[in-house]
């Protein structure tokens, strides 16, 4: 129970997060995906099968707060919340560095999932839009790692 | 039998997004009903965001700053903003014609054309596509409406979903975006499509012709159908050759993400009045 209050919030968080990047600036929206945050670091911590739902329910949402084809991203980021939580769970990414690289690859696999599924599903351009997007898995490991590091440490220091 | 048990649920979920993908094929011009639910379910969460916080930045302002002295200046850029609409739109339709009665003629539906729209939400995918608008049907906003930012300068069209309170605009720099449009000094005639970089691409345009150059401003031509003439839309900031037949021209947009936070939407057929 504690957990699913933790994911609403999570998710009402990265709404607000889009909501107030859109209103200061409407690439930020492009580098920060505040959903893909929410899908990663609870496939890191609460493995595949809740990646995978709560994966559903960012990748749904962020489809709805765009005028692309609505189950894209929900698709992609439902892939990315399952590979995420089955990693996460075979190999030990809990060390920093190691932490950053499995996140940083998993959120490239995300965008180019979905740029390339734009691409052959609806003829999509694979432009990559100034270069923006590439900053997007960048910015998203660095946000998850962070996060990720400080919920670890205050849990070590509260056992 | 956990693994396998998840492995279902993965496959049930990779289903659900096809299955979801699939029923929003486009029938015809009209948009699917499925998507047009779907805006209009989420679209009232952006509302009410963008609501929250123009409620705290006005209280902040009322509260904090000079209270009667900010509302003054509120007034006074609501009403700049109306008149340079109406300026704008004046010069573009006033080029065009001679004589008293005839201008008088075209001023009178004007003042009741403009509806001043906030934008509330951008496009999570791609940012250069669209922005939805706080005003929808009930606020008198259809479909094909043209959408000028706070100087009278293109930005693009409403598109469906239209909803009661909110409708969605596609954005000149849209790809998928069409603008018949003209340079200003020699008339050459072309079709303006969105880029990738929020610049937009100015086509069709033959590398025969001469008379276009760098800096030269570019306007609608009104010939698409959709947009009225004269509407400044932006420059042309280069020009090149590849091995196609036509020039490749790139127009940088006047209109600037950062000042889209009110825009306005024109509520007459300004073709009409041509």
């Amino acid at each position: 129970m504690r957990d699913f209050k933790k994911v609403v919030l999570g998710i009402l968080l990265a709404v607000f997060v889009y909501s107030v990047l859109g209103k200061i600036s409407a690439p930020l929206v492009v580098v920060f995906n505040a959903f893909a945050w929410v899908v990663l670091y609870f496939g890191l911590v609460r493995q595949e099968a809740s990646g995978a739902v709560i994966g559903t329910v960012c990748g749904l949402l962020q489809d709805s707060f765009s005028s692309g084809v609505f189950g894209v991203a929900g698709l992609t980021k439902t892939l990315l919340g399952f590979s995420t939580g089955v990693v996460a769970r075979k190999i030990n990414v809990t060390p920093v560095d190691r932490s950053f690289v499995f996140l940083l690859v998993m959120a490239t696999a995300e965008v180019a999932l979905w740029k390339l599924l734009n691409f052959f599903l609806f003829r999509e351009s694979l432009s990559l839009g100034g270069g923006l997007v590439l900053l997007q898995p960048l910015a998203t490991a660095l946000v998850v790692t962070v996060f990720y590091q400080i919920v670890k440490k205050k849990q070590g220091e509260a056992t | 039998m956990k693994e396998k048990r998840n492995l279902i649920l993965l496959a049930g979920l990779v289903f659900l997004h096809l299955v979801l993908i699939s029923v929003q094929a486009p029938k015809g011009d009209e948009p699917a009903y499925f998507e047009r639910a779907i805006f209009a379910v989420f679209t009232p969460i952006q509302h009410g965001i963008a609501a929250f916080f123009q409620k705290a930045r006005d209280f902040w302002n009322n509260y904090f700053y000079f209270r009667q002295v900010q509302k003054q200046n509120q007034s006074l850029r609501a009403e700049l903003f109306m008149l340079r609409q109406e300026n704008q739109l004046l010069k573009n339709i006033l080029k065009g014609y001679q004589g008293a009665e005839e201008i008088q003629r075209l001023l009178s539906p004007l003042s009741r054309s403009i509806i001043v729209a906030s934008v509330i939400g951008v496009d999570s995918g791609h940012v250069y596509k669209s922005v939805v608008l706080n005003k929808g049907s009930v606020d008198g906003v259809k479909k094909d409406m043209v959408i000028l930012d706070r100087r009278g300068r293109l930005v693009g069209r409403v598109i469906e979903p239209i909803t009661f309170k909110q409708a969605r605009v596609q954005l000149i720099t849209d790809e998928e975006s069409g603008v018949g449009v003209l340079s200003e000094q020699n008339r050459v005639i072309g079709v303006l499509n969105g880029g990738p970089t929020g610049k937009c691409l100015m086509r069709y345009v033959l590398k025969t012709n001469r008379d276009i150059s760098e800096g030269e401003e570019i306007v609608t031509s009104g010939y698409d159908g959709v947009y009225p003439s004269r509407i400044p839309v932006g420059r042309i900031v280069s020009i090149a050759e590849d091995t196609t037949l036509f020039k490749s021209i790139v127009v940088e947009p006047y209109f600037d993400f950062s000042e889209l936070d009110r825009v306005a939407v024109l509520a007459v057929d300004l073709r009409d009045l041509e």
